[in-house]
């Protein structure tokens, strides 16, 4: 009996040891390229402004804005009301790490306000490359969220394209999620905010991660339709 | 003088053993006989739960250099990192239960210093520890009822009996260097020879005072599982030195005196860089830490079976930490210094072999920044064996703290032996934990995610300042609740086990457990800053459960071969999360398939529990020795399913759509070879043979290969 379980432990510590095997380290890095769309890596956003005051050693200031045009992949920090009003950017990064981004409307409350932009931005929960075709002009206003921030926040109709865990104080971006824009002026296009952390990490591990880095894809159609297939 | 003289000894042994020194001896380990005079605070002859007892002759044969190393490999306890609370924050988490309940003891006192509650048990080496006693649950009152969890208790070296001395060298991978040096002798003999002969022909010590020394060098440069760093690690490189000594001494017949110390100092300083896309990012991150304990214990034997036990504590921790950035940007600094004085008068009472009693009284003082804390507390615990197979234990514990109030906390076990093989247990006890400083004083705003967290003490004053800077912009109707009277934290816990030996050397446990918390304290939020951000504070709000079963089998089939095999199953839920879910109040409410982007309504049995915890844990042991060969030998295997990581659907709860840290399994072995008698021994280890790491464990090194050479010094 003893020479049995003997055995039967010897059988057992093989097993363990053949399912114990090398893992590949749970990075998985995504490619977002797809010929059509436009991948932006790790652009830096206000990575000197701090949110905290009391921190020994650090002048608390809010970030800085920072703007973006799309069709350019021109960023610039230019805050001038005369930049700010033209059409000269259609996504505006702002506030707390630069994670909330507003499109660029004149008639509506934001950065662009007063000015002559045209933007719209509407979410829709789905991959980036299932999302085909903008929805006409009048869905589009009344679905209208002016910007894209942390998700529910502050109401929870607000819909955002990341959400701070309060496990881990860290922000996570949601999957799946594509937005819809018309740029300042009128193009149809969508956009997926994929990292505002440095590298575009699968899980960030560290509290100190540095951000705001961003990564991002988009895809803007330049005829004017609402065609919006990439592959 | 006798003392110097064996000293003297111990120093020539020191300077002149070589192999050919050794005469022939058929004891390969050290022989050890208690010095009867001092009662040791042991777990087992405290707590009502089982007890887990690794010894000596286990933690030599693993090779294992430092605490968490060995915590880690045991049946129902995992080591993680608290994100949340910066790299540097990792703990040990018992049956479900995270490390701010965990007590750790060093020779029966508490030990301090943790970073958002959690314990670095990498901060303690094993060089010279004698044996570690695990207590699940809220049972052990005696020792300290805030061990919601559980106790974990260090035994110094206590059995000395002859003069020796040990020197060990390790170095492995990662540059990781262990180097221990320990000299030890009774002193002051009775007789003449210090020996007297025992009824059995066999001599055995007998010695007024023993002394015990060791030193302790170690260093690692840490272990990198972030694919996304050019440079640092993930699991912090540090050194470490401690020192620790014992004096025992006694005075006559009926009195004894125990002095106890120990100094550990850890410097690290981890760089890391950050590089992807020609960004280069550099964080520095800066730890000095120091500990000391120092305990004096007299011990007076009355007559008829009492003895008195007075004794003083003080232990001193001391940290500074400071991350900055490559820009010289502060982000965070985490420097405090915590000392805690306890002085206890313990008296035993044993009326017959069948009655035994302990009880105490005791106050603690700690003092932390300039805040100081005042407790006092006062235990009593009887043991009864009522017939052969049937024994009793209960205790109470009573504790008041300044600004809480008292608190009776009750214990109580059962065994009862229902024939030779089979044992049953059955146990209950209850733990409270008053809130820490951080949770009453605190005010951090935390410069990286942008939220304040605000002690409630702090609440009102803070708030109002805030508010008349402007920095407002929402405060929410759940502020006016927030009190200081935020009300210490409860557990229950119940432990029903048996243990069945069907044939001789095979032996099956199997326990259930089930520990409530209440009055849960957690972070709530009370207003919204103008930046977007909240701010915190505490509340009791939740009541979490973990429960259960624990089992074991353990053979002892061959000479030499020791097998065994451990299992937890774990559930470990918070029923304000489920009642949430319940209500359909909002985030909780619904439950997004991160695959497809769908949302739809959640159920309670989409909850699957706290995050950090796995269902299932499995561990295998095999530990053989061939005395004649002196060759000693282990393999070890250990199993975790997956766990939950963080929150991916932004519900608040952990679902199958979050993200999850893959089930895995590490394995380790050693071999081991003595050599001159005895003398010396060379021994090979292997920590995480397989080289498994995860990104989502950062503080989980990969393989660590080790070798080290034992030197023994003793007389023969």
């Amino acid at each position: 009996m003893y020479k049995r379980a003997q055995w039967q432990w010897l059988a057992a510590i093989l097993l363990l040891t053949m399912a114990c095997k090398k893992d590949d380290n749970n990075v998985t890095k995504l490619n977002y390229e797809d010929g059509v769309s436009t991948v932006i890596y790790d652009l830096a956003g206000d990575t000197e402004a701090s949110v905290a005051d009391g921190v020994e050693g650090k002048e608390k200031r809010p970030f800085r804005s920072f703007y973006f045009k799309l069709s350019a992949k021109l960023q610039s920090w230019d805050s001038s009301d005369a930049f700010k009003q033209s059409s000269n950017w259609d996504l505006a990064f702002t506030d707390i790490y630069n994670a909330l981004v507003y499109v660029n409307n004149g008639s509506g409350e934001g950065p662009g306000k007063g000015g002559a932009g045209k933007g719209l931005i509407i979410a829709v929960d789905s991959a980036y490359s299932k999302v085909t075709t903008a929805p006409e002009e009048e869905a589009f206003e009344t679905e209208n969220l002016r910007f894209a921030g942390w998700d529910g926040y502050p109401q929870p109709y607000n819909t955002g394209w990341y959400f701070y865990s309060l496990n881990t104080h860290l922000a996570v971006p949601i999957k799946n999620r594509t937005f819809i824009i018309r740029t300042a002026d009128g193009k149809y296009g969508k956009l997926e905010l994929i990292n505002v952390y440095q590298g575009n990490p699968p899980a960030v591990t560290d509290l100190f991660w540095p951000a705001p880095y961003f990564t991002f894809r988009y895809f803007v159609q330049q005829d004017g339709s609402h065609n919006l297939k990439t592959p | 003088m006798r003392t110097s003289k064996d000293l003297y000894t111990l120093i020539i042994l020191c300077c002149s053993s070589l192999c050919a020194f050794s005469q022939s001896d058929s004891s390969r380990t050290l022989k050890g006989v208690e010095v009867k005079a001092v009662h040791l605070e042991t777990l087992t002859s405290r707590a009502a739960m089982p007890v887990t007892v690794i010894n000596r002759k286990t933690l030599d044969m693993m090779g294992s250099r430092r605490l968490d190393e060995v915590m880690r490999e045991q049946t129902g306890i995992a080591i993680v990192n608290d994100i949340s609370a910066g790299s540097r924050a990792i703990g040990m988490q018992l049956q479900g239960f995270s490390a701010d309940y965990i007590l750790i003891l060093i020779d029966g006192q508490p030990m301090i210093g943790r970073n958002a509650g959690n314990f670095d048990l990498s901060r303690i080496t094993v060089s010279d520890i004698e044996r570690i006693e695990i207590v699940k649950g809220a049972s052990s009152s005696l020792f300290g009822s805030e061990a919601l969890g559980g106790v974990v208790n260090i035994i110094t070296r206590q059995h000395i009996d002859a003069a020796q001395g040990q020197a060990i060298v390790r170095y492995g991978s990662q540059n990781t260097q262990d180097f221990t040096l320990e000299g030890e002798t009774p002193f002051a003999a009775k007789s003449r020879t210090g020996k007297i002969v025992a009824a059995d022909n066999a001599t055995i010590a007998d010695y007024n005072g023993t002394l015990n020394l060791s030193g302790n060098f170690y260093h690692t440069d840490g272990y990198n599982v972030n694919s996304f760093l050019s440079k640092g690690a993930t699991a912090p490189p540090y050194d470490s030195y401690s020192l620790q000594g014992r004096l025992r001494y006694k005075l006559n017949a009926k009195n004894s005196l125990n002095i106890a110390g120990r100094w550990a100092l850890r410097n690290s300083i981890n760089e890391s860089v950050y590089s992807s896309s020609q960004v280069i990012n550099t964080t520095r991150d800066v730890l000095h830490e120091s500990d000391v304990n120092g305990a004096m214990v007299w011990q007076a034997n009355l007559n008829k079976g009492w003895q008195l036990k007075t004794q003083y504590y003080l232990t001193r921790y001391s940290t500074t930490q400071d991350v900055s950035t490559g820009k010289s940007t502060q982000l965070n600094t985490n420097d405090f210094t915590q000392y805690y004085h306890r002085f206890e008068e313990q008296v035993q009472y044993v009326v017959s072999n069948q009655l035994s009693f302990a009880g105490g009284v005791g106050g603690n003082l700690e003092v932390m920044d300039g805040n100081d804390l005042k407790s006092e507390y006062a235990y009593l615990q009887g043991d009864w064996k009522v017939n052969k197979q049937f024994s009793t234990r209960l205790g109470f514990r009573y504790d008041h703290a300044d600004f809480y109030g008292g608190r009776l906390n009750p214990s109580a076990g059962l065994k009862y032996s229902l024939s030779k093989k089979i044992l049953l247990t059955a146990a209950v006890g209850t733990g409270y934990k008053t809130p820490d400083f951080q949770k009453r004083y605190q005010v951090f705003t935390n410069p990286q995610a942008g939220y304040t967290v605000l002690g409630v003490e702090e609440v009102a004053t803070q708030l109002a300042a805030m508010q008349a800077a402007g920095l407002i912009s929402e405060v929410r109707p759940v502020a006016k609740d927030i009190s200081a009277a935020l009300k210490p934290e409860m557990a229950v816990s119940y432990n029903v086990g048996v243990s069945y030996a069907p044939v001789q050397n095979i032996r099956i446990d199997v326990n259930g457990f089930y520990n409530q918390l209440h009055n849960f304290i957690n972070t709530v939020q009370i207003a919204t800053r103008t930046n977007f951000q909240p701010v915190y504070s505490y509340i009791n709000l939740d009541r979490s459960f973990t429960g259960g079963i624990e089992a074991g089998v353990s053979t002892h089939v061959l000479k030499g071969l020791d097998m065994s095999f451990g299992y937890q199953l774990l559930y470990a839920k918070d029923r304000g999360i489920m009642d949430s879910i319940r209500a359909g109040a909002y985030p909780y409410n619904k439950i997004r398939n991160n695959n497809t982007g769908e949302t739809r309504a959640s159920k309670v049995s989409d909850y699957i529990g706290l995050e950090n915890r796995s269902r299932h844990m499995l561990n295998l042991r095999v530990f053989y020795e061939y005395a004649p060969w002196g060759i000693s030998a282990t393999f070890r295997a250990n199993y975790k399913s997956r766990s939950g990581y963080d929150d991916a659907n932004n519900n608040r709860f952990l679902d199958t759509y979050d993200t999850f840290i893959d089930a895995y399994c590490l394995v380790y072995a050693s071999i081991e070879k003595k050599l001159c008698k005895g003398h010396l021994a060379v021994q090979i280890t292997a920590d995480n043979l397989m080289n498994y790491t995860d990104m989502l464990m950062p503080g989980q090194p990969g393989r660590i290969l080790m070798a080290g050479l034992k030197w023994r010094l003793f007389k023969q």
